[in-house]
């Protein structure tokens, strides 16, 4: 478990209310151990998260950012993460124009039930995030190094 | 009669149904083009049609919504009125859509980058072969495709998608458009694509002239990078903060965007914006094998679902 | 804004991996926290008491409570902030039970994390606004969809109560497939004796109107207020004028019409009452069959009716109905028994379905009650049961047990030996499933008094020899192939859902799963609920029950419409989208994305708008990620509350930006 040697990253994760999050709570109720990096945030629906709170996180500093819905075909709204698939792969495809590593943002189907499914996701998610390393962070320094850079070519 | 004369004779003919028909007269030098709001039949006398004429009029039309409004458009410039007519925020009966085939614009940037000083421009002699500039009494010629907008390189809509009045012969014409520029700077490495946008960005003024000069940009005096309400943006006026409204206006144009390249052009320090909203077009055209402003009936793709989609593969783990 | 954190040890549930006391510390270093402590149980009275009193001493505006998940206590703390005075929506909780303490075990990163999840909630809870719920009015009256046992035990419970029903059934006669068998299990009682009086009941019950030879077309509204739009089918028969006499059936030459009720097995006329019991005792004609509809001659039926009720002309109608409630009772269907080609159902004529089987039994049947085979008529002898036809079967799609059917197998293994003594029976069984009340002593009775034949193992495949069939299959506890001689095979089809279940769950806006069932709000404990707030279910539609089962949910559903009924008004969730009519430019996306159709365009000074009806808005909040403008928020997940958490897990100070 390479994700819980060494100090944690800025997870950042939306899950539904319905669904997800209720993975999450059965991951726990099942004691199912996962690394700590993982800040949810709850939301009625997969279909309520603007992509834009992605890449707000993206761009202030998280390190990754992980999206979790109900299965389509199975959404409590009849059709929010239909929707959410849609803008969540518009997303995913636009992060490399960006400068931003796609790998850093995944979206995901977990059931309420499907507790053992959550940690999977967790753990290779995180795990990921690690072998990534922390994200660029947009501050002063990489600017400079982007003037060099500018400089030179 | 030449076209424009057969055109204005048609704006004239139909200016007493309307508040005002819009189209270009010839701006504060030879090199610009400026928007003319016809309301008089002296006013139609004034108008031109060349490839100065580089706006795109739509803009203005859902600002006189309510208003009978004439327009004059290139054939790019229809897609953001069918673009307009599908989101509802025009009405189709109270606009007149005059045309004529378009040759293609030129981009003063990129005569600008060739003279340098654009400050006394005395006469410019332009056509679709070349384009003669002179400037403080030194002549230069360009080839026009050397100098013309490079949305005018890819074009696909030379005669207008949707028009009332349209004068001259259709060109139908279709240039391919392979999304070079997009698949050539994602080639390049992910840290030099970021420090490219952190310099850019760094540039921009915050004057929000793409914002203005954007069809689709419909928030208008809502919108959150002057209301702070949602809190997307904060007060700062940092790169991250500059850059992350350009992202935002990516994002509210995703599957809407008609790449008449007006937040580029209207950009008054260069920052190539229309890359972002081509990068989302591309995808949205694999995804969705959908094209902005092409179809009055269709739905945006991120308006809209599929149960199952063709494109897109289930995630999961 | 004065903040309260309570964070809570669980005992040591979060105490045991968590640094409760330095969260509290941490918290109370927010900018807007104004109080923090840690609690033992926040849930307990004790501990409840104490977030009112620190409410009053510190006269907090909102309180965060750090224990376990909202889905667990989120209910049980706004009730408390609200015995304190405080709105209910001024309460954000911290999950660092399920997502912190339970799923890791060092205890330094769990402080860590919990710190941020408390900070994340305090970030929201500045961003809360007080919400309060909207009453208005509902209409008492409710619809049952679905007239078999199950929405006949409906109706007639939320009639007794004094509601006003509306029950429409699909078929000419209410009964549903019970109205079809011959006996029940496990105590062999009459079927229709036992069924026919809860018939007559609804037919004489002065608070039911009843739709027969109708079905739901269209549901609009929303809990307390829908409008149901009714198919009233042509039935070519006035049935205010009909008396259900019967001789239009004894007169009509068209005998050679499909037999439903009896599930084919004979042949009735075109005009016909379905059953004697039949409720309404009407009589119906099938087009299909009736010489005067088909050809345009015959008429001989409206020759002999005493009472001039006969209609060719007569044309479908469509009644409106307003409801409060809805039952869904649309029960179930047979699995197609002709997809087992191997069993030659559909090709051998003594192959039948189980159901076949119980109108061969039955005295009302087309064989008055004898078991006679459908080739040739003769009594058979020898009979073989097989099991699982389209049930526990993933080969089929099919992989869900049905449940009943190796109860009512071994119900009709005893009632062929009633009927036949010199018969023999055989079962081809896979497991026997007889958990109910004196179901297993039921099929032991089987076994052992009436001397069937249990083989477990699965048949490969049935082929006819001589006038007999030999049926080949495995019997797996003597690890032998068995071949066993049949003069009759009876399938145990399965249940699947009902055909039109699908389509009629999206008039309703409720789930289904991947068989067409219906999905109650929760598997244990809101069984008779659906997410739709005002639909309920009964009985096989949600999955496959026997009938005390689905009398039991009849009788809950009722239970549920008749306590929502119980109040004059009801009260609306305030977490419901809100347009701001300054921002909306009247482009309509969200009304294009709404699953529910909650918003509607609205003329605001000459300018179009969206609206939203509160009521019918159900809270997903598609519309606010569809609106760029940020014209239209979902209360208490508004894109600034939602933006607070990322900030506060993000926190980039302006310090860390460049300039």
């Amino acid at each position: 478990m390479s994700a819980n040697t060494g100090s944690e990253l800025k997870i950042v994760g939306f899950l539904c209310n319905w669904c997800s999050y209720g993975g999450a709570d059965t991951a726990g109720v099942g004691r199912f151990q996962q690394p700590t990096d993982l800040r949810i945030i709850r939301v009625p629906c997969s279909g309520r998260i603007d992509p834009l709170f992605v890449l707000k996180s993206l761009f202030n500093g998280a390190d990754g950012v992980l999206v979790s819905g109900c299965h389509p075909r199975d959404c409590h709204y009849a059709e929010g993460n239909f929707y959410a698939r849609r803008r969540l792969e518009v997303l995913k495809r636009f992060l490399p124009i960006l400068g931003i590593d796609e790998r850093r943002f995944e979206y995901t189907w977990v059931s309420a039930s499907e507790g053992q499914k959550w940690k999977t996701v967790v753990q290779t998610f995180t795990e990921r995030i690690h072998e990534l390393g922390p994200a660029p962070k947009l501050d002063q320094c990489l600017m400079e190094r982007a003037q060099a850079m500018a400089m030179a070519v | 009669m030449s076209n424009l004369d057969t055109l204005k004779a048609k704006i004239k003919e139909r200016l007493p149904d309307l508040d005002m028909v819009v189209g270009w007269e010839q701006g504060f030098d030879p090199l610009r083009a400026t928007p003319l709001f016809m309301r008089t039949e002296e006013d139609v006398d004034r108008l031109i049609w060349n490839p100065l004429c580089v706006h795109n009029l739509a803009t203005y039309l859902p600002g006189l919504k309510g208003r009978k409004v004439g327009v004059v458009v290139k054939g790019c410039d229809s897609r953001s009125i069918i673009e307009l007519l599908q989101e509802k925020l025009i009405n189709r009966d109270d606009i007149v859509v005059f045309s004529m085939p378009c040759e293609g614009v030129v981009s003063v940037r990129k005569i600008q980058n060739r003279i340098g000083s654009l400050d006394y421009v005395e006469s410019v002699e332009a056509d679709t072969g070349t384009v003669k500039v002179t400037v403080d009494g030194s002549s230069q010629s360009f080839g026009f495709p050397d100098v013309a907008a490079s949305k005018c390189g890819r074009c696909q809509y030379h005669t207008a998608l949707l028009s009332d009045e349209f004068v001259g012969e259709p060109n139908n014409e279709k240039a391919e458009d392979d999304y070079s520029d997009v698949t050539s700077f994602e080639a390049r490495p992910q840290e030099e694509r970021l420090a490219f946008w952190m310099t850019e960005m760094q540039r921009c003024i915050q004057c929000y002239a793409c914002r203005n000069a954007c069809p689709l940009c419909v928030c208008r005096d809502h919108c959150v990078a002057q209301s702070r309400d949602p809190h997307w943006m904060t007060q700062e006026n940092s790169t991250q903060n500059k850059w992350f409204f350009q992202v935002i206006h990516a994002m509210h144009l995703a599957g809407r965007c008609t790449e008449c390249g007006e937040c580029e052009r209207a950009c008054p320090v260069g920052i190539p914006l229309l890359l972002l909203k081509r990068k989302l077009n591309k995808e949205i055209e694999e995804l969705f094998d959908y094209k902005a402003g092409t179809l009055i009936d269709s739905t945006p793709p991120l308006q809209a679902f599929k149960v199952e989609e063709d494109n897109i593969n289930e995630r999961g783990w | 804004m004065k903040i309260g954190v309570f964070v809570c040890h669980c005992g040591s549930n979060i105490a045991g991996t968590v640094n409760v006391g330095s969260v509290a510390e941490e918290a109370l270093k927010l900018p807007s926290v104004a109080f923090a402590s840690d609690t033992m149980y926040a849930c307990s009275e004790p501990g409840q008491d104490a977030i009112i009193e620190a409410i009053k001493e510190h006269r907090l505006d909102g309180v965060v409570v750090a224990s376990c998940s909202p889905r667990m206590h989120e209910p049980t703390f706004r009730k408390t902030v609200e015995r304190a005075g405080l709105n209910r929506y001024m309460f954000e909780m911290a999950n660092i039970r399920e997502h912190v303490s339970w799923i890791g075990k060092d205890k330094d990163a769990n402080t860590r994390k919990a710190v941020d999840l408390v900070a994340m909630a305090v970030a929201k809870l500045t961003q809360d606004r007080e919400l309060t719920p909207k009453t208005f009015d509902i209409n008492k009256r409710v619809l049952v969809i679905g007239g078999g046992v199950a929405g006949i035990q409906a109706a007639l419970d939320c009639a007794d109560g004094g509601l006003e029903v509306v029950l429409v059934e699909k078929t000419s006669s209410i009964g549903g497939k019970m109205s079809k068998l011959d006996k029940t299990f496990p105590t062999v009682d009459c079927s229709s004796c036992i069924l026919g009086p809860k018939m007559v009941d609804v037919a004489q019950h002065p608070n039911i109107t009843l739709y027969a030879s109708s079905e739901v077309a269209d549901v609009k509204g929303y809990v307390g207020n829908f409008n149901v739009s009714i198919n009233r089918k042509a039935t070519y028969v006035d049935w205010a004028a009909c008396t259900g006499c019967g001789l239009c059936m004894e007169k009509c030459p068209s005998k050679k019409s499909r037999d439903v009720f009896n599930e084919e097995i004979g042949t009735t006329t075109a005009i016909n009452i379905p059953f004697p019991q039949a409720i309404p005792k009407k009589a119906s004609i099938d087009p299909e069959f009736c010489l005067k509809l088909t050809k345009g001659k015959c008429g001989v039926c409206e020759k002999v009716c005493p009472t001039n009720a006969i209609r060719f002309e007569q044309k479908q109608e469509t009644a409106e109905e307003a409801v409060g409630a809805i039952i869904t009772a649309t029960g179930y269907d047979l699995f197609d028994y002709t997809r087992y080609e191997e069993y030659g159902g559909g090709r051998y004529a003594d192959v039948i379905t189980s159901l076949q089987y119980e109108r061969l039994l039955s005295a009302s049947g087309p064989t008055g009650g004898h078991i006679k085979r459908p080739s040739d008529g003769k009594e058979p002898k020898d009979v073989v049961f097989i099991q699982c036809v389209g049930s526990r079967d993933k080969s089929v799609d099919r992989p869900y047990c049905s449940g009943f059917c190796c109860m009512y197998t071994a119900k009709q293994a005893i009632l062929t030996k009633d009927h036949l003594p010199e018969s023999q029976s055989y079962v081809f069984y896979m497991d026997i499933r007889a958990p109910g009340k004196l179901y297993d002593e039921f099929t032991r009775r089987a076994m052992e008094e009436y001397g069937t034949k249990y083989i477990r193992g699965r048949v490969a495949m049935v082929y006819p020899k001589g006038d007999k069939y030999i049926v080949r299959g495995a019997d797996t506890l003597m690890g032998a192939q068995v071949e066993v001689e049949a003069d009759l095979v009876v399938l145990a089809v399965g249940a699947e859902a009902a055909k039109g279940a699908p389509q009629l769950a999206e008039k309703l806006r409720i789930s289904y799963d991947a068989y067409g069932f219906y999905m109650e709000s929760h598997p244990k404990l809101r069984p008779v609920e659906t997410n739709t707030a005002g639909v309920f279910l009964a009985g096989s539609c949600q999955g496959p029950k026997d009938i005390p089962t689905s009398v039991g949910q009849g009788s809950a559903a009722a239970a549920k419409v008749l306590a929502l009924f119980s109040k004059d008004q009801l009260e609306s969730d305030p977490q419901v989208s809100v347009v701001d009519i300054k921002r909306c430019v009247g482009c309509g996306k969200c009304i294009q994305t709404c699953p529910f159709g909650a918003i509607e365009e609205m003329d605001f000074r000459g300018m179009p708008k969206a609206n939203v009806i509160e009521t019918i808005c159900q809270g997903c909040g598609i519309c606010t990620s569809t609106c760029p403008q940020g014209a239209i928020q979902l209360q208490h997940f508004t894109d600034n509350q939602i933006l607070a958490e990322v900030n506060a897990i993000c926190q980039q100070t302006p310090a860390q930006n460049l300039k």
